[in-house]
Parts: structure tokens; sequence; C-alpha cells
């Protein structure tokens, strides 16, 4: 493999090496593959949230607003597979990740170039497989295709299904890739102990992606031959039993959460210790306690099935193991505070994004105490109180730290500075906004307000209504960091390599970074977060 | 090449490759054929359980010998161990977990047909509109129950969930507040419907309405009972034997579906 | 591509490439185990809450084929394993010779499971709705074919794939591109391999045998 000729000087960087669409088309670049996940992922995220602003709008008032009760089926169905499949589980890893795994272990690349290019193309393929049923019949199902409405219902559930499947091998590839990348490719001197605790984070998921999403990979499958030809396994009508579906369902899509929530806290783990210019408190116990959330996501995945009429002992087995997850998220937040605590905290806008994460994931975290108490989640898991709990934890974990990572990385993804000042504002809408549109919920669903349903009592109405301006309110903010995220690309100021002052190797080399990442490989001599002026 | 299995874990120093003799590749390859004869043969024998024990026990063996030989992973990283190893640790989980819930479930909500048999369920008094011995006994029962928690079981209306309830739940002893009369045909009327904060309990069987009502106004300084006019307007038809109500708690998730399902092709 | 002893630019060495590839295969071969783990745990429902199902139903499974498709693949194995050793050492011609062996192998291994399918076809011993067997089995009979199916077919479909693997491997031997110092390819289509032996030595019990 030849190198291109250089560009002369600090000018030549990814973004200029190699002109036309082909050379991103058939870039083996990690770089420019996270960046094309980036706009694609963004561009779903786009979908989802139109489809989101939809559901929500329906729901302002009592009876019929703008759809049909079938059309609002479809509606929600497309906002939780199109977010779920095509945007958190991708979002920061295979975006953010892509770009920024490598730099952080101090490689040229992933370790297999190739494998990362195919992980895009299949993603690709599956998403615009499971989105083209929009203009079909498309499906009603919700996101978790549950058996045996699933198999019966008319609409294309079958190419979404299939979609998930072709998604669920991007993802394997991912985490294949950073799980060789981080054991095989880290710089001299940058030992297990020294790494960054976003590759921890990305590892973890890796981990995940890979024990768990074969067995979504087979799920999906056997429901598509169950609604092709009737194999029985999961159809009650020919003898199967639907609850086993459920049980493969969730032993992926429980630690899919963690999928989508660990890169999060990676995010996390990197701005806080630089914006409080002190040491992760913790470092052992925060990557430990990354690998306990992941272990222990594999075993509570029934939490989602107490009123599946799982057995007793099920319930109560799944009950028990789930309060243990309390055990590592919680050290993973003392350590957040507890870094903070003395620093010299910089109000930025990625500082005031982990403020926000932390704020909004705690309750996030301590409403899951009451869904995974039995006696409670009995009352409430068909309420609103867990889309609020769900979305405290999604929303409020993933997408808070995935704007907080982007705001703290764009300057070194373009080598361009965003307008500061508007940041903070967007950050402020968004936070109010998602508090706006999510904490009513989980007042409508303590008081009996059932979730999916299309219409509801005219009582609960003040507080639907709030939670539909709260969601326009997320809407503008998010429409606003677009924009001038985009302007800064353009017409930012120009950034330099380290306009934050970390200590990890991505900020090591110039912004925007070179081709090769590095001019040479870096050697490591101190941990991640050792800062020189603390 | 040497045996030795020198091994740089994550590190990036030369690597001897461990090459596979070709006689030692004959020699697993025979010794795993001769397992497989093994498997075939005992299979012919009925140890009962222990057929399939030691059919997964050669199995697992012949595996071994597959990774550790043909596979390398006897002479390769440790880590390859480790990440392959790892795998059947999470399929572990995944097995014991499942079957702790389909092993042992029961199912015990009944279904289709069987669901309204449980409900309506077989008519255990005749003319349950009369009151017996038999019949309170069965409404003590079934108050204790259901209603103690709100009504109290002296039936004062001061069970521990009457704190928050506003109006406070009836009193059965005392006879003011009675809008409607304290006759059985009444109680059961407010049994079926629900009244302010009391809740319907429709999905009780109409019998076990009467019972309770029955038992209800026992609590009282007098007993009002119904007269033929009574009972006739409250539906009972008291030349049978049995009241005909079906009772329905819900309909059935299968044919619910069957019809979304219609609806949507 | 094309490049003998060269390795990729961001691997500091041909060794470092060659171990992270084949480290890349095992962490893949831990997403097949998982991949087939949802179906053994299903055979193993059906089993263990049907115990005669299995005893009924396996009789209609011809455990001679089965047997023979062991040792069939058996073979196929010792033979991919010693067309690695003679690829590590060097040894092309012989190399690709053993590899086309292990490719015939698998041949048979498709046309004997064929054949079983065939009659099962033929027989209406299918899964689950498409069931049409002439005379009752056992209640959960469908289920069983089903899970047999659905476990030998997707098992089938990763023969086919190696076979794919395998030809390309072979092309790529001929030309020679391999030496004793880049052999990669072959060495981790050998684990593949190996790992669909693997996968076909449980089933074979489980199936076929189950009394």
């Amino acid at each position: 493999m030849s190198h291109d000729e250089h560009h002369a000087g600090e000018s030549s960087n990814y973004l200029n090496h190699g002109k036309g669409i082909m050379s991103w088309l058939a870039t083996l670049d990690h770089k420019r593959i996270g960046i094309m996940y980036l706009w694609t992922t963004l561009l779903f995220f786009f979908f989802g949230g139109i489809a989101a602003l939809l559901v929500r709008y329906e729901l302002i008032a009592p009876g019929q607003t703008i759809m049909t009760a079938d059309q609002y089926n479809k509606a929600f169905t497309y906002h939780g597979t199109i977010m779920v499949f095509m945007v958190i589980i991708p979002l920061i890893p295979a975006a953010l990740g892509n770009f920024f795994l490598p730099m952080q272990v101090g490689a040229k690349d992933v370790a297999f170039p190739r494998l990362n290019l195919a992980s895009y193309y299949v993603y690709l393929a599956g998403a615009a497989l499971a989105t083209s049923t929009l203009f079909l019949k498309g499906v009603d199902t919700g996101w978790t295709f549950y058996t045996p409405y699933s198999i019966r219902t008319g609409t294309n559930a079958s190419m979404v299904v299939m979609g998930a499947f072709i998604m669920g091998f991007s993802s394997i590839f991912t985490g294949l890739n950073f799980i060789v990348t981080i054991h095989k490719l880290r710089a001299p001197g940058l030992t297990w102990s020294r790494l960054p605790l976003f590759c921890w984070a990305l590892y973890a998921t890796s981990i995940i992606q890979v024990l768990a999403t074969p067995v979504i990979a087979l799920t999906t499958f056997l429901l598509f031959l169950e609604r092709a030809m009737g194999i029985g396994i999961f159809d009650p009508a020919l003898g199967g039993d639907p609850v086993l579906f459920q049980h493969f369902f969730w032993f992926y899509s429980h630690p899919a959460v963690y999928i989508m929530v660990l890169p999060g806290m990676g995010v996390i783990n990197e701005i806080i210790p630089v914006f409080s210019r002190k040491p992760m408190f913790g470092y052992t116990a925060m990557a430990l306690a990354i690998f306990g959330i992941a272990l222990v996501s594999f075993v509570v995945w029934g939490h989602h099935m107490f009123v599946s009429n799982q057995s007793d002992l099920a319930n109560f087995l799944f009950s028990l193991i789930t309060m243990f997850v309390a055990v590592p998220t919680g050290v993973k937040v003392f350590g957040w505070v507890a870094t903070m605590y003395k620093g010299r905290i910089i109000f930025k806008t990625p500082m005031l994004y982990a403020f926000a994460f932390l704020f909004v994931f705690t309750i996030g975290g301590l409403t899951g105490i009451f869904l995974a108490t039995l006696a409670s989640d009995v009352h409430l898991t068909h309420t609103y109180f867990v889309v609020a709990h769900f979305h405290y934890v999604m929303v409020g974990g993933t997408i808070m730290a995935f704007l907080g990572g982007m705001h703290y990385w764009w300057p070194k993804i373009w080598g361009r500075m965003y307008n500061e000042t508007q940041a903070k504002l967007a950050c402020l809408v968004i936070f109010l906004g998602f508090n706006v549109t999510f904490f009513p919920q989980f007042v409508l669903g303590s008081r009996g307000m059932p979730r999916r349903y299309y219409d509801y009592l005219p009582e609960f109405t003040a507080l639907n209504r709030m939670s539909t301006y709260g969601s326009w309110m997320i809407g503008a903010g998010l429409l606003w960091v677009a924009i001038y995220m985009i302007y800064a690309i353009y017409r930012g100021e120009k950034a330099s390599s380290n306009p934050w002052n970390a200590m990890t190797l991505e900020w090591q080399t110039t912004s925007p970074p070179h081709h090769e990442n590095f001019t040479t490989i870096p050697k490591v001599t101190d941990g991640p977060y050792e800062f020189k002026d603390a | 090449m040497s045996h030795d299995n020198h091994h740089s874990g994550g590190s990036h120093e030369e690597h001897k490759h461990h090459i596979l003799p070709e006689s030692m590749g004959i020699k697993i390859w025979l010794i795993l054929l001769f397992f497989t004869f093994i498997t075939v043969w005992i299979a012919q024998f009925d140890f009962g359980a222990w057929n399939f024990i030691i059919a997964m026990a050669v199995a697992t063996f012949k595996a071994t010998l597959v990774c550790m030989f043909f596979m390398g992973l006897k002479y390769d990283s440790k880590e390859n161990v480790v990440i392959f190893c790892t795998s059947f640790l999470f399929v572990t989980f995944f097995m014991i977990l499942t079957f702790a819930d389909v092993l042992i479930r029961s199912d015990s909500i009944p279904k289709g047909e069987a669901f309204f048999k449980t409900a309506s369920g077989p008519a255990k008094f005749k003319k349950p509109w009369n009151s017996t011995p038999e019949i309170v006994a069965h409404g003590k029962a079934l108050f204790d129950a259901q209603c103690v928690t709100c009504h109290g079981s002296a039936g004062q209306g001061n069970g521990p969930a009457s704190a928050g309830l506003n109006p406070k739940p009836r009193n059965f002893t005392a006879t003011d507040g009675w809008k409607n009369g304290r006759k059985p045909s009444v109680i059961v009327g407010t049994l079926t419907k629900g009244l302010n904060s009391m809740p319907a309990f429709a999905t009780l069987p109409a019998e076990d309405r009467w019972a309770l009502a029955h038992y209800v106004t026992q609590f009282g300084p007098s007993i009002d009972k119904d007269s033929p006019a009574d009972l006739t307007k409250a539906g009972v038809d008291t030349s049978k034997d049995v009241i005909g109500e079906v009772v329905s708690k819900s309909v059935p998730v299968d044919f619910v579906i069957e019809r979304m399902s219609e609806d949507n092709r | 591509m094309g490049n003998k002893n060269h390795h990729a630019h961001h691997f500091e060495s041909a060794a470092a490439e060659f171990e992270a590839s084949k480290q890349g295969l095992w962490v893949f071969l831990v997403n097949e185990v998982l991949f087939f783990a949802g179906l053994f745990v299903a055979y193993a429902i059906y089993r263990i809450l049907n115990p005669d199902l299995m005893h009924e139903a396996h009789k209609y499974l011809n455990w001679k084929l089965g047997a023979t498709n062991t040792v069939v693949l058996i073979c196929s194995s010792l033979t991919m394993a010693l067309g690695v050793t003679a690829a590590q050492k060097g040894q092309q011609k012989k190399s690709a010779n053993l590899i086309l062996v292990t490719i015939l192998l698998a041949c048979v291994f498709l046309v004997i499971k064929y054949f079983e399918y065939m009659h099962k076809i033929h027989e209406g011993l299918l899964p689950g709705g498409l069931f049409s067997y002439h005379e009752p089995i056992h209640p959960k009979a469908p289920q069983f074919f089903s899970v047999y199916f659905v476990l030998t077919g997707l098992h089938g479909i990763h023969v086919i794939g190696g076979i794919v693997v395998l030809a390309w491997i072979y092309m790529r031997t001929l030309r020679g591109e391999f030496t004793d110092k880049y052999f990669t390819p072959v060495e981790c289509t050998g684990l593949y391999w190996h790992f669909v032996d693997l996968v076909w030595i449980y089933l074979f019990p489980l199936l076929y045998l189950a009394s």
C-alpha cells in the first residue's frame, strides 16, 4: 500500500487527503468512516425525532388530533425502531468511537479497516431495508416486535425485522474491530492502567455487542421464519411459546441498553476530569464499574417481563439481580462527583452537558429502582412511568453525553470552534425542554396513564400538553445546535490542536488530525488525566 | 519449529507460530473417529438419563480436542483462550435464567373457553338470592379476602386503606347514610357498578356478589330482605336456580390479536 | 491486496498483524457460539418439557447418515489442519491439495444432507405449521422438526460459506500468495472450518441419538 504524496506542512490532514466523493465512499480511514457514520446516524436521528414530534403532537389533546390510531401505532413504532437500532446503538461507538478510539490508543487505524467500512455499508443496507417499509404498509408492532402480534400483523414486520438482523452484523463488526484494536494496537507505554476511560467504556460496549448481538440476529431470523413459514417456535397457535421470544429478545435488548449508555458514560468520563482539571477519582474503580455494569447487564433481562406470566422464581431472581446494577452505577456517579470536588471547574459547553447528564441520568437511575422492584413494577410497567424512565436514561444518558462529546471533539474533528455563547444557550434549551417533556410523564404514569395508547382520559390533558410543549423545545434546541455546528465547520474560528488542555492522545496531534493520525507514533509515559496544571 | 509456547499476550513482540505436527494431527483424528464410534455404539443401550450425559461428555471431549489441537488453542495466547471461553460463560447465563422461567412456569392464566369457565365458575349455590347459613359463610370468606382492607374486619368502614379514601368506606354496622336502602339486591348493584371510591367488583361471579351482600347485611342492627319485586327489579329470574349472567374479566388476548391483524390485512 | 510479505500500514510488523487477525477470528467465533446458543436453548427447553418427544421424533432421523456426516466432517477437519500445517511450512502445493480435499469433503457433507432433507420433505416431516406426516407422532413433533431444520439449516449455511471461503483460499494458494511467513488467511479459514465441525459434533448426538 503506497502512501499518497503528502501535502505540505500543517495543512495536510484527513479532510484534504484525497478528493472527490469516492475518496469518502471507499475510504478505509477510520476517521472518514466515523464521519460517514456521524452524518448517517444524525440523519436518522432527524427522522426519528420527526416521528417523536408527531407522536407528541397527537397526544397534545385527548381524541384524534392529527392522525388515526393506526397511523399513531406506526409513528411510535418508527420512532422506537429508528432511534434504537439506527441511532443510539451506533451513535457514539460507530461515529465518535470510530473516530477517536484509534487516536486515543495511539494507533494509525482500527485493526481491520475493510471490516470497518463493510460495517458501515451493512448498517446502511439494514437501515434502508427497514425504513423502506415507510413507503409500503409500514409496521405497527412497536420496536420490541413481541410475538404473537408480530407474527400475525399484516404490516411489513418481516422487512423491519430483517433490517434489524442486518444492522446487527454491523454492530458486531464494529465491536470485533474495537476489541482487537484495543488489545493489539495500543501505542508503546499505553498500558491497560493508562487507557482513557472512553476506551474502557467502548471496550465493554464491544464485548456486549459481540456477545449479545448474535442472539438478536437469531431471534429476528426465527421471527422472520415464523412469519414466512410458521415454524411454530414462538407461535402459540402452533404450540410455540411466545414468552420465549421475549427471553430471546431481551437477552440482547437489555444488554443493548448498555451498548447505548456505556459509551455515553465513557464520554462523560473524558469531559469531567478535563474540565475539572483533576485526575479521575478512582480510575481503577471507574474502569471496573464499567465492566461490572456490562456483566450484570447480561443477567437482568427478565425485569422487562414481570407481567409476562414469567415464573415466580424467575421474577424473584431478576428483580434481585437487577438491584445489583445500582452498585457499579453508583460507583460511577460518585466517581464523577468526587472528581469535580475541589476541582477548578471550567464551565464550557461540554461540561454543561456533563452536568445535564449527571442530573438527568441520576433521576433515570433512581426511578429504575421502582421498576426493578417486582411489586411496584407490576403497576408501573404498562404506564408512562416506564416511558419517562427510559427516556431519562437513554436520552438523558446517551444523547446528552453525545452532545457533550460532539462539542468536546468538534474542534478536533474539523479544526474549527463553534460559537460558545450559542452553544451554552442551546444546551440550556435542550436541558429544560427535556425535563419539561419527560418529567410530567413520571406523574402521568404514576397516576395510571397507560403507555402506547392513542387516547387518554381528559384529566391527563394538562400534563400531556406540557410534555408536548417540551418536545418542541427539544426540537428547537437540537435544530439550533445543528445550525451553529454546521456553521462552525465552514466559518468557525480556527481551533488550536488542544483547546481544552487535555492529556489523551487525540489532542497531541494536529486539528484536524493527520491522515495517519500521528506523524510519529507517540510514546505514553503518564496516565490519561495527569494534568500538568493540576 | 519449536513447541515452546512463548506468548506475548497483548504485546507486539515477534511471535513464534506453533505448527501442528502431521503425526499429531493424525493421532487426534483417530481419537475423534474412535469416540464418534463410541457415541453411536453407546446410544444402543438404555442407561436412562445417563445416555444424555455420556453423549454430551463425549461430545465435549471431542470438541475440546478439536479446540486444543486443530484450532491450536493449547499453544495460542491466553488472551484468545479467555476470549473463546467467555462465550460459554454467557451461554450458561442465557440457559440457566431462561430455564428459571420456562421450565417451572405454570400457565396459571386460563385461555379461551377454559377462561370463561373459570371466570363464571360452576354454580355452587342454588338460588343465591336466598340467604342461607352456607352462602353467608361463603360471603364471609370472600369479605375477608376482598373487602377488609377498606371496610375493616368488623365492617365498620375503618380498614387500613380507609385513611386515604374520601368519602370514607361504608360503615355496615350503622343504618345512616344508605341512600338506596340496605337490601341485598341493592348491595349487589353497588358491587357490580361501584359507587364513589368503591370500585366495581363485576369480575366476581354473580353468586359471589350475592354471598357478599348476604354477609354484609348481617353486620347491621337489622336485616333487610328483598321482596320478589326487588328481585325482579334487580334482574333475577326467581323461577331458575342460577343467575344467567356471563361474567367476563377481559377478552382473551388471542382473540384480540386475531381481530387486530385481520383489520390490518 | 497482493501484498505478499507486507503488512498493512497501521501494524508494526507482519507478526502483529497475524496475531490481530487471528484474535479477530476468535472474537468472531465467540459471536458464532452465541448465535447458535439460542437454538440450543430452544432445543433444551422442548427436550426437558417433553422428555418423550425427542425419543419419538429422533426415530424419524437417519442416524446412519448423521454418523457418516460426522465422520466426513472430522476427516475434513483433519485435511484442513494438515493443509494449515503445510501452508505454515511453505509447502504450497501440498497445502492446495489438502484444501481441495477439504472442499470435496464439505461437498460430500452437503450432498448427504440434501438427501436427508429431500426424504424429510417428501414424508412431510417439516417444521411447525408445514408438518404433514401421514400419521400422528407426538403433539410437539412439529417443534422438533423446526429446531432440527433451523439448526442443521444454519449449520449448512455455515458449511456453504466455508466452501466459498475455502475455494478463495485455494485459488490464492495456487497463485502462490502464501509463504511460510504469510499464511494468515489459511490459518483463519482453518479456525472457522474447525468451528463448523465443532457445532456438528454437538448436533449429531443431540438430534440423531436422543433417546
